[in-house]
């Protein structure tokens, strides 16, 4: 029985050893594992065999309660286990919550019309995969998702169908349509989705001509990111030129307008007010020192943009500014547009001008949404803008909560009107765009503004992982400090117990 | 081993009650094919010494094995004060001491450590295990060797440890295994000197080969031969006269 | 109870008292300290090469997400860790049963007051005591050496009670494989062949359909412990290694029984 064993547990070490060393299922393996199995399958039989001859009825009793014990054990362990992941209950403990899905992904998630099926390519021991395991089963916990895996060597003909280009790739088949994407974070997932399920929420007429932001740039100051991003919540961008622009067309659903540089024509801002006057919509993205014309307008509407320049202490010094001059928002008021936003989850805004909201007509709801800390002030001072040092003082300046950002409501006989007002619009630009919960705040606005108050919600973010260096100087003193000492301690301490164990 | 060795009167009668019996009813064991025991029925009366005695092989140890528990059997019925070993083992446990071979101690414990483990595993906590491990080191003369590891202990210092393990907690049956085994002929003697002044406080159950051993320590001897109990009585019937060897001899060939 | 306290403070006694126990805490210890410096140094070059190809600045766009603290540092140093303990965890398992079993001290301790099950109890607590330390002693640099950093505490939580549960499985392996023999040179190998099977079984799926491979795979020790070192605690993991520890105590307590009828 013994001999029997001894050999069954070689032959399968050595199957196993052969399939682990060349990664295929060869005769030498299978014959291995076979003859290996058989042969322990023998002795445990031999020996329940010999057990069988030598137990009385009271041993065979004993024997089956033990049995019965183990048996039960694997039972409670696996129910556990598999309640446990039924329960999905788990926590991120990274330090980028990586694996925390964002609010809009998991909605995403919860709207797909059928299930969606998540396809990792991976080369074998490609460290990536781990993660995008990971992430893919989130995914799958919080939706339709099935996910499958396959090593790409494996599969070279869904590498033409799909155009995989390497590793670590990720399909979203959805029905008929797939995504492919090449960077799998949940973000990158996330844009995957929203195109697989190409949704149209409205027509979005980007006012130009007058030195606004341009929708088309990918420069630093361009807005290429916005119209992105625009794209993949389901809008259309349709371009209106202010010079010829003697009606807002009937299918615009919100017009857009970016930090003018110079005043709009009288014609486009009646243009512009009739519209509203017919419930029509406006996202306004002012700049200070910058006249854009409308803030007649705007003040008829019950949002009166004086220009000046918001100075908050609360927010240190960014790249080339003074401190205090480029707010960090991290007040809101309680508004739909703002949903989700708290102080921890700021906003940033390269040189803002305040607003003053007030209601206008009866029925009217125009309300701050945006504020800048209670230490701030406004300084009429334009120059601080391009200034590049000083420490700044509120002097005689009153220190409140400035409104950044404003929203209202107009009941008219055409239909409710929205408008939106920003005090800034780099905000929303390519270079401050994914910065902290700007893109969120610039999405959502235009998201209540043609009241699809359902589409609000907080994208991921393109979080990426730690890469900064450890100095070298320190990594070496904690190594001999720690690293080397403790089992240097260690094995005096053990050297030790063997001396006193030899002289007792 | 130096020093006398204290030992109550050797010819005290068993104090009546003292003790607990054993009784085995057709008692069988099989190891596969091989059969230990076979149909062994044996009375060990309360507050007896009583000593099996046989050749290596002849089952002794397996019997002591059921006693303790530690063996089911294969058939038949074994008791220990009318308890089953089998059924009740911690019950039985509570009854008894146990002196095994020299080997199975631990070597890398020293002795007084060795005792309190031994004492604490037998319930005794806090004063009481303080004053039996102190009693027993006293009663068997261990105190010059109390702080050494047991694995650097002669083998008849190693035996009295194994002794006063047994008796912590003064069980009212006490099995030895080969008490005497590897022993030279002097610490031989005092081990028996100790075990026969234990008579009278206890059942005794002694596993040996050594006829003089059985002769000496016990009051009834039992024989066994190929898992058979071939011969019973008082060791003056069984063991007295010249030749021992022939008549155990004897009383093997009778039964076979 | 007063038994039970006995036997675990004997067995804290004999684990702390050999030097054994001290070879596998230095061995664990010195082995994690001098891979994880290693990974350490290679990612400084690594990011010193991007450095300089981006003209001094650590601009990460140009640097892989791949190369990070995590990857590049502790995923290997967890990995090669968690192989690691597979090789040293049943040289110190494997005496618990086998031992006592060889030299016949198993019988002598079940005549006292003890019961298999407290026996069972104490060997497996003690282990388990045994590999926390292990844990808590290899754990000491990579945490002091990232904790200057300033990164995430959580993380490194997460990952040493994958590494805590890693072991306590292991120990499980070990002590279960332990108490079905009396030579301990067959428990640490039977140990280690278990281990090693379980740690990935997803060489059986060009075995076996697609059902029975999603099976294995949940019973694979590798992608559990791997979720850990990601920074994700699952209650679904560590029930799993909970479970392997509560079946491997009661198969550890049914060696008993089947000793009694075998002998």
């Amino acid at each position: 029985m013994r001999a029997l064993a001894l050999a069954g547990l070689i032959a399968l070490a050595f199957g196993l050893g052969s399939y682990y060393a060349t990664g295929e299922r060869t005769l030498y393996a299978t014959l291995n594992l076979g003859a290996g199995a058989l042969a322990l399958a023998a002795a445990a039989l031999l020996a329940l065999r010999r057990l069988r001859f030598a137990a009385g009825s009271h041993s065979r009793r004993v024997l089956l309660r033990g049995l019965l014990g183990v048996a039960g054990a694997l039972a409670l362990a696996i129910a556990l286990e598999r309640a446990a992941a039924w329960s999905g209950w788990r926590s991120d403990l990274t330090f980028e919550q990586s694996f925390e899905l964002a609010p809009a992904t998991r909605k995403a998630l919860a709207e797909l019309p059928r299930e969606l099926t998540a396809t990792l390519f991976h080369d074998r021991f490609d460290p990536r995969a781990r993660n995008t395991r990971l992430l893919l089963a989130s995914l799958a916990e919080a939706g339709p998702v099935t996910v499958r895996e396959r090593l790409l060597a494996d599969a070279p003909e869904d590498v033409d169908r799909f155009g995989i280009a390497g590793s670590n790739t990720v399909v979203l088949t959805l029905g008929s349509r797939f995504e492919t994407v090449e960077r799998p974070l949940e973000a990158t997932l996330y844009e995957a989705l929203y195109r697989l399920r190409s949704r149209t929420h409205g027509v979005i007429g980007v006012l130009r001509g007058e030195g606004e932001g341009d929708v088309s740039s990918s420069a630093e100051l361009g807005f290429s990111g916005l119209a992105a991003a625009l794209a993949t919540e389901g809008y259309e961008l349709h371009s209106l030129v202010t010079s010829s622009l003697a009606e807002v067309p009937a299918d615009i659903d919100v017009v857009l307008l970016l930090g003018p540089r110079r005043a709009l024509l009288p014609e486009s801002i009646a243009a512009l007010e009739r519209y509203l006057e017919r419930g029509g919509r406006l996202v306004a993205m002012l700049e200070p020192g910058a006249q854009s014309g409308i803030e007649p307008l705007l003040a008829r509407w019950g949002i009166e943009a004086p220009d000046g320049v918001i100075v908050d202490p609360a927010a240190g010094a960014s790249s080339g500014g003074d401190p205090g001059v480029d707010p960090i928002a991290y007040n809101y008021e309680a508004h739909p547009l703002a949903r989700g936003l708290n102080p921890d989850r700021m906003t940033f805004f390269a040189g803002a001008r305040p607003l003053v909201p007030h209601n206008v007509g009866a029925g009217d709801s125009v309300r701050r949404v945006v504020l800048a800390s209670p230490r701030s002030w406004v300084s009429p001072d334009l120059s601080l803008l391009s200034r590049r040092s000083g420490r700044l003082e509120p002097g005689t300046a009153p220190q409140d909560y400035h409104t950044i950002a404003a929203a209202g409501r107009y009941p008219r006989p055409g239909g409710e009107a929205r408008i939106v007002v920003f005090g800034d619009s780099d905000f929303a630009s390519n270079r401050y765009l994914r910065a902290l919960y700007n893109l969120d705040l610039a999405l959502n606005a235009v998201h209540w503004a043609v009241e699809r108050e359902s589409e609000i919600t907080l994208r991921p973010k393109l979080r990426t992982p730690k890469q900064f260096p450890l100095p070298l100087e320190n990594t070496l003193r904690t190594f001999h400090g720690v690293g080397l000492l403790v089992p240097e301690l260690l094995l005096l301490a053990g050297g030790l117990v063997w001396l006193r164990r030899r002289t007792a | 081993m130096n020093g006398a060795v204290a030992s109550a009167d050797v010819d005290a009668l068993p104090l009546p009650g003292r003790g607990i019996a054993i009784e085995a009813h057709t008692l069988t064991r099989r190891f596969g094919e091989r059969l230990a025991l076979d149909a062994l029925t044996l009375r060990i009366e309360r507050g007896a010494s009583f000593a099996l005695l046989g050749a290596n092989g002849a089952g002794k140890t397996t019997f002591i094995r059921l006693v303790t528990g530690a063996l089911l059997p294969t058939s038949g019925s074994l008791t220990v004060d009318g308890i089953s070993p089998a059924l009740r083992p911690a019950e039985v446990h509570a009854r008894i001491g146990f002196v095994m071979e020299t080997s199975r101690l631990y070597p890398e414990m020293r002795v007084r450590g060795f005792l309190r483990f031994m004492g604490g595993a037998r319930g005794l906590a806090g004063a009481a295990l303080v004053r039996a491990v102190d009693a027993a080191l006293a009663r068997f003369q261990l105190e010059p060797v109390a702080s050494r590891l047991v694995g650097n202990l002669s083998k008849g210092y190693q035996q009295r440890v194994s002794l006063a393990q047994a008796f912590l907690d003064d069980p009212p049956l006490l099995i030895v295994d080969e008490p005497t085994g590897g022993l030279d002929p002097v610490q031989r003697r005092e081990v028996q000197a100790l075990l026969r002044g234990l008579r009278g406080k206890c059942t005794l159950l002694l596993c040996t080969h050594d006829l003089e051993e059985a002769r000496t320590l016990a009051t009834r001897v039992g024989v066994l031969h190929a898992g058979r109990l071939v011969a019973e009585g008082e060791p003056s019937e069984l063991l007295g006269g010249a030749d021992e060897l022939a008549l155990f001899r004897a009383s093997v060939e009778r039964a076979t | 109870m007063t038994a039970l306290r006995a036997l675990v403070r004997k067995e804290l006694a004999s684990l702390f008292g050999t030097p054994t126990a001290y070879l596998a805490l230095t061995m664990v210890a010195l082995v994690t300290a001098l891979i994880f410096f290693d990974h350490l140094r290679l990612y400084n070059q690594i990011l010193f090469v991007y450095a300089s190809a981006t003209m001094g600045g650590f601009a990460t766009d140009s640097i892989p997400d791949y190369v990070n603290l995590w990857d590049s540092v502790f995923f290997p140093v967890m990995e090669t860790l968690g192989l690691t303990l597979i090789g040293v965890v049943p040289l110190v398992t494997m005496r618990a049963f086998a031992e006592e079993r060889a030299r016949g001290t198993d019988e002598l301790i079940l005549t006292t007051h003890l019961t298999p099950g407290q026996i069972v109890l104490a060997k497996f607590g003690v282990a388990y005591l045994f590999v926390a330390s292990m844990m808590a002693v290899s754990f000491l640099y990579p945490v002091m050496a990232i904790e200057q950093g300033g990164l995430g505490l959580e993380h490194l939580s997460a990952v040493y009670l994958g590494l805590v549960l890693h072991g306590i499985g292991l120990a499980s392996i070990g002590l279960v494989c332990s108490a079905f023999t009396s030579s301990q040179l067959v428990a640490a190998i039977s140990a280690w062949a278990i281990a090693f099977l379980l740690w990935d079984l997803s060489w059986a799926s060009s075995f076996v359909g697609e059902r029975v491979a999603e099976i294995l795979d949940a019973l694979s020790i590798q992608p559990r412990y791997s979720s850990f070192a990601g920074g994700v605690v699952s209650l679904a993991n560590v029930i799993y290694f909970a479970g392997i520890a509560l079946v491997s105590l009661a198969a550890a307590r049914f060696s008993f029984d089947l000793r009694r009828v075998s002998g």
